[in-house]
């Protein structure tokens, strides 16, 4: 078991912790995590895609040691498979057993009263948490040890969704309208949820929530996460590859290289015993960090200046 | 300490980023957990709590450094405790005289004299100033306590406390409600007092005349910092003076724009407007961008819950409902661009593409006499530019309703079907043309919804050239629409009859 309170005291040991993992993140993150933790918030963060918001949840979860379930949404989710289902299988094989033995069951029984009474009693069986399929958000309400719940891109599911996610969010419950309230076992689980900002989340939802937003790191902090994920590459290169993606997030593209895009190309650089850049070896692996033909056309123009600008300024 | 929080999120909203009690609660109970020592961990700290977007967070920050502002102590001691630097004392001494206000070094002043003696009675303030703290310059070493309130707090070396302090007396003498510029420098004298200035003067009074060095060094020391913290107040009122004598007037214009005749906007609003019409556009958008599904309660959607029931024997557990998706309306904007409509054609089409998260398919098509498809420059040029092209290409030559509508009827009528809304905005002058109202009648059949928007108000309709009535009586809908709020309401209604 990770000493989590020794781990969260502070922001700085939290950042600490994180390096440990591999996982480089600003004040602002360590912030967040620090701040969720302590007032038992779920964090909402934003940001382009492929700057670490999924990672980081997976992170909290090796450094908490707690296990980690993860909710990926999409559109057309909806409570039972998110919440919980019940168990028809189960549920239909107990009627047929039922069924079987329900001469068994009403031997003795006086009228039609009491049989009907009798009966009842296996109706209310049927709903019962024996019957239960908890799903992801039951089951972190679940864990007695508290767990890293991952509410994936949700705004990917509908609107609807949001909306049933605010119970959970405010106070750690959820409503099963056959059985009750089901609260939070012991710690309330950390919740990150993740949004790409396809479309607007919603104010009920982001009231409930820290508001994270991780935006592209700067050079100097994407070169520490290259140097944390991929430690064999030579520093002169990791300078050069940092500082390329960084003149390409200023070109006009339909999709710029993320953090997870860098880490990509330097391995595939790693792979090639690349020393150092040059424009015909950039050229060849562009399709690593560029995923739209018609942006790898609109950069291909650009690659000798950029590389030269790079190569130059090393020296 | 709780009111200074409130104020800060007051003048958050002020600055436009939406903060709700429930939110409010959130910052206290952070403030509660992180304190006001660590500013920056402070700003990080409520950046997550407060504002909930990308641009409300570029606010906050400028906000809470405008709010929160507050000059190192630290450094500014540093260099007064500095053993060297005969400079950095002199430079010091003359900042801390010009300083100095109406009350200010009286009370130094005799100290100085009687403590030494040696001050040469210099007619200005600053000379003197200077000359004593040069003279008497006690160097690093152990200093006694400070006794007063706002003594301790001066040495105490925490800025942010000291700024939570000056907001605290701040709010007792109600700088807020400064009006006037001229105010300034009596709201910052009366909070000085209310820090307790007085009790400050009077230690540092009693400390210079004490005969132990490190008192008189507490005594010195204090004057410097109480000198800087008199600069301090004087910003912070100047702050207060420009978040909320700025943001107010602000709204106020804000608030007249929204009513305002659009074609009364003068040029240098245009910039404001468009943020007005985005802001409309978003708050629209937030409020519809809900897929829209309708259940028809009560009609089973039979093929899908048997496929769906096979697992459990053919029993049928789980019932599937038919139900009905509703389209994002399908919009064709045509606007009328000829010179006295072109303003409210600019907003318009302004308005319609800024809700393109919740209204994807708009067509538009601008005429003055012959009409065009113009959704592609919507395409492929942001909307600023793409409008300003529009209005460059087709805004010449004079309105010919008849010719438009025939154009419409060629280009794209079959293009419209039961689910396309129609927009028309223009003011329905034809300059005695042929109106063609049949293609109109046409269109009416066709299409969802017929709505004709007309700028001018009601009372000059069918007056003249204006042949609204005949026009009229083919749309679903017409309304006078010629300010921000009048195409707010449209818009919202638009969206409202879509999603039922």
């Amino acid at each position: 078991m990770a000493d989590i309170d020794n781990i969260t005291a502070s922001v700085e040991r939290i950042k600490a912790a994180f390096e440990s993992h591999n996982y480089i993140c600003s004040d602002q993150i360590a912030t967040a995590v620090y701040l969720a933790y302590h007032l038992h918030k779920p964090i909402l963060i934003e940001g382009p895609p492929g700057v670490g918001k999924t990672e980081l949840a997976k992170t909290t979860s090796e450094l908490f040691e707690l296990p980690l379930i993860r909710l990926q949404c999409y559109e057309g989710l909806d409570e039972a498979k998110a919440i919980y289902e019940w168990k028809y299988g189960k549920q239909l094989l107990y009627t047929q057993v039922l069924k079987e033995t329900l001469d068994e069951v009403l031997q003795g029984a006086k009228g039609f009263a009491e049989s009907v009474n009798r009966l009842h009693e296996f109706g209310d069986i049927f709903f019962s948490e024996e019957f239960l399929e908890p799903r992801p958000l039951l089951k972190a309400l679940r864990q007695e040890d508290g767990c890293v719940l991952l509410i994936d891109e949700v705004d990917k599911s509908d609107h609807e969704f949001e909306s049933l996610l605010l119970e959970i969010l405010s106070d750690f419950q959820v409503s099963i309208p056959e059985i009750g309230t089901v609260k939070a076992v012991a710690e309330p689980p950390m919740v990150f949820l993740t949004s790409n900002n396809t479309r607007e989340i919603s104010d009920a939802l982001k009231r409930r929530c820290l508001h994270l937003y991780i935006p592209f790191p700067d050079q100097e902090l994407e070169q520490r996460i290259i140097h944390a994920r991929v430690p064999e590459i030579p520093p002169e290169l990791q300078r050069q590859l940092v500082a390329f993606i960084q003149e390409l997030r200023e070109l006009d593209l339909k999709k710029v290289p993320a953090i997870s895009e860098t880490i990509d190309w330097a391995r595939t650089l790693l792979l090639l015993h690349t020393e150092s850049l040059d424009p015909k070896l950039v050229r060849d692996t562009l399709n690593v960090i560029l995923k739209f033909q018609e942006d790898i056309i609109n950069v291909d123009a650009e690659i000798t200046a950029i590389t030269n600008k790079i190569t130059a300024a090393g020296r | 300490m709780e009111r200074t929080l409130t104020n800060f999120i007051q003048a958050l909203r002020n600055a436009e980023v939406r903060i709700s009690t429930a939110e409010t609660l959130d910052a206290v109970s952070v403030v509660e957990r992180v304190g006001y020592r660590d500013r920056a961990f402070l700003k990080r700290s409520l950046s997550l709590v407060l504002p909930k977007t990308k641009e409300e967070k570029e606010t906050f920050d400028t906000c809470f450094d405008q709010f929160f502002r507050f000059e190192d102590v630290k450094s500014q001691s540093g260099r007064g405790e500095g053993s060297d630097g005969e400079d950095g004392e002199e430079s010091q001494g003359d900042g801390a005289g010009g300083a100095g206000g109406e009350r200010d070094g009286l009370p130094q002043q005799q100290a100085g004299k009687k403590s030494k003696g040696k001050a040469k009675g210099k007619p200005r303030d600053r000379d003197l100033l200077a000359d004593e703290e040069a003279e008497e310059d006690l160097g690093p070493g152990e200093m006694a306590q400070a006794t007063s309130t706002l003594g301790k707090l001066l040495m105490a070396n925490s800025r942010v406390e000291l700024s939570v302090a000056m907001a605290n007396a701040g709010e007792a003498v109600d700088v807020r409600e400064i009006q006037v510029f001229t105010q300034k420098g009596l709201f910052a004298r009366r909070m000085m007092d209310e820090m307790g200035l007085g009790e400050l003067n009077r230690e540092i009074a009693d400390l210079k005349e004490a005969p132990q060095v490190p008192s008189r060094r507490l005594g010195q020391e204090l004057g410097r910092r109480r000198d800087w913290l008199r600069e301090e107040v004087r910003d912070y009122v100047e702050r207060q003076f420009l978040l909320h004598a700025d943001a107010s007037g602000k709204r106020l214009r804000e608030e007249l724009l929204r009513k305002v005749k659009l074609s009364n906007v003068e040029h240098r609003s245009f910039r404001l407007i468009q943020e007005i019409v985005y802001k409309m556009a978003k708050r629209l958008a937030t409020m519809h961008s809900r897929r829209k599904k309708v259940f028809k309660r009560g009609q089973l959607n039979l093929p899908r819950t048997l496929r769906n029931n096979m697992a459990y024997d053919g029993a049928i557990f789980d019932l599937h409902w038919k139900s009905v998706k509703v389209d994002r309306p399908r919009v064709f904007a045509i606007c009328d661009v000829s010179g006295s409509v072109a303003n409210y054609a600019r907003f318009m089409l302004m308005f319609l593409y800024s809700l393109e998260e919740v209204m994807p398919k708009v067509r538009s098509f601008a005429f003055s006499s012959d009409l065009a498809e113009v959704t592609e420059l919507f395409e492929r040029n942001n909307i600023e530019d793409a409008i300003s092209k529009v209005l460059r290409d087709y805004s010449g030559g004079s309105t010919d309703y008849g010719q438009a509508l025939k154009d419409f009827k060629r280009n794209c009528l079959d293009d419209v079907d039961n689910r396309t809304t129609i927009i028309i905005l223009g003011d329905a002058r034809n300059n005695y043309g042929e109106n063609h109202q049949e293609i109109l009648k046409e269109m009416y059949d066709r299409a969802k919804r017929v709505i004709w928007l007309n700028p001018e108000s009601k009372n000059a309709w069918n007056v003249g050239d204006s042949v609204m009535r005949t026009y009229g009586a083919y749309c679903h809908q017409v309304d006078e629409c010629n300010s921000l709020m009048h195409l707010e309401r449209v818009v919202g209604n638009l969206l409202k009859q879509q999603s039922t």
